[in-house]
């Protein structure tokens, strides 16, 4: 078809000259890291406080719970993307909005929409498989944490919970790739990241084969190392004589 | 010890419990029967407050179980209660079993607990177990666990949900010796259980459940003897003919 393929390309200098085209897709790469790290962690916590709420006794706050899980499942994530990043600056009260538009640095401003974005879409699913973990462990658990006096918090904390994520770790780790996935949307809002650097590439360089399958590449590379990492966290936390363990 | 005093229980329309009394005086052994949905399982849940209930009151060692006030979780670690599955945490260690509500609830130290529990271990002749995982134990065993965990809070009274019902015959006796040795020390006790002559040995009183209501509340001979209602005779008839 004559395309020429020139893999040096990466270690050519880009136009303004001060770095490589290899940098800039590593800058990339941390960003991709770095933005989907910070939201998984945020993820986890409000999804398992969430998960925890949609299962409690009482009505209001398992109610507020389920409303909370379908608004931010249901609307699409570029939608999201944009509300957190366009929308909600203009409508914050208490002068918030204008700060975030004045003091922030514009990398500063979308890093974090798309860190809370990715953060708040995520934690809706995690809630639901910390839910469904929670209710696949036989209805006694809870019963006999109660019955040796266990608050209901305690419970959650020394019988409950502990199984659950245990049963959730092959649903979770599919979350934290999809996490690194879902990044890429956020090269929308003009964020740097992998995906942005690769487009970028590609119009400076206009070697596209070479851009796109250094870009795969590197998402690959991230899925492989969290895979392995979920499967140490599952080795470490199996149960003897119970689900696989020995 | 603990007191039922006409307790009613409804899920919706549906009527579990109907106007429900006894007493279970310190020291005695108090077994409960009848047939499955009689609503056994849910009165014995209702003593430490497991299962709400809408009307009437249960006390125990003086203190009302459905007073909003009562702390309940501090009367339930003075209860001890077995579950007809065990339900020992699957991902702790026998040790950490025994200990942790200890530790949790009751505030002692790391070593005082394990000793306690490693003693109550022993007393149910499991202390080579020690440091296995539930899954690890069979049935009979991980219910003799269950007993000594909830017998390392130190309870002043004991509640068993039919714990022998979901065990295989050859080990419904190893558990069963172990509830008749503490019968036999004075444990207050009030147990769920089809095992009559588990009930012959140690009981001192029979409850006999149908549709939510005590039929029959008598000495242990008289239930076995000559059974007032037809109701009970008919499944004394249906139980010991085997």
């Amino acid at each position: 078809m004559g395309y020429q393929w020139n893999w040096s390309i990466f270690g050519s200098t880009v136009p303004t000259g001060e770095t490589t085209y290899l940098a800039w897709l590593l800058s990339g790469l941390q960003t991709t890291v770095l933005l989907s790290l910070s939201a998984w962690l945020v993820a986890l916590a409000l999804g398992c406080l969430v998960g925890v709420l949609r299962t409690v006794p009482g009505k209001a706050l398992s109610g507020l719970a389920a409303t909370y899980v379908e608004v931010f499942r249901n609307i699409p994530l570029l939608v999201q993307l944009f509300s957190w990043y366009f929308v909600l600056p203009e409508i914050l009260p208490f002068g918030l909005g204008d700060a975030f538009k004045q003091q922030l640095s514009p990398l500063t401003q979308q890093f974090l929409a798309a860190m809370l974005c990715l953060a708040f879409f995520t934690s809706a699913r995690v809630a639901e498989q910390v839910r469904a973990g929670i209710n696949a462990l036989p209805r006694g658990q809870k019963a006999a944490g109660l019955a040796l006096g266990f608050t209901l918090p305690q419970t959650y904390r020394h019988v409950l919970l502990p199984m659950a994520f245990r049963l959730i770790v092959p649903p979770l780790t599919s979350e934290f790739l999809n996490i690194f996935k879902n990044s890429a949307v956020c090269s929308t809002i003009g964020l740097l990241e992998l995906a942005a650097q690769g487009r970028q590439l590609v119009d400076y360089t206009a070697q596209p084969y070479e851009s796109f399958i250094a870009v795969t590449l590197l998402y690959l590379v991230i899925n492989v190392v969290v895979m392995g990492l979920m499967r140490i966290v599952e080795a470490r936390t199996r149960v003897p004589g119970y689900l696989g363990g020995k | 010890m603990i007191s039922i005093q006409n307790v009613s229980k409804h899920y919706g329309a549906f009527q579990v419990l109907t106007d429900c009394s006894t007493e279970v005086k310190k020291g005695e052994v108090i077994v409960v029967c009848g047939p499955s949905g009689s609503g056994k399982s849910t009165l014995i849940k209702c003593v430490n407050g497991l299962e709400p209930f809408q009307s009437g009151t249960i006390t125990v060692d003086g203190i009302s179980v459905g007073d909003p006030k009562t702390d309940l979780p501090r009367l339930r670690s003075r209860v001890g209660m077995v579950f007809q599955h065990f339900e020992l945490f699957p991902h702790m260690s026998i040790t950490d079993n025994l200990t942790i509500a200890q530790i949790k609830v009751l505030g002692r130290g790391r070593d005082a607990a394990t000793d306690k529990g490693l003693k109550l271990l022993d007393r149910v002749g499991l202390k080579a177990h020690a440091d296995k995982f539930p899954g690890q134990l069979s049935g009979g065993q991980q219910q003799r666990v269950a007993i000594a965990r909830a017998l390392a809070m130190d309870p002043i009274c004991m509640l068993f949900d039919e714990p022998t019902s979901a065990l295989d015959p050859e080990m419904i006796n190893e558990v069963l010796d172990v509830m008749v040795e503490l019968a036999q020390e004075g444990m207050t006790m009030m147990c769920v259980t089809h095992e009559m002559g588990f009930a012959k040995k140690v009981a001192n009183r029979i409850l006999f459940m149908d549709k939510g209501q005590i039929v029959e509340d008598d000495a242990k001979d008289a239930f076995f003897g000559n059974p007032r209602s037809e109701r009970a005779r008919q499944f004394l008839a249906k139980i010991l003919t085997h």
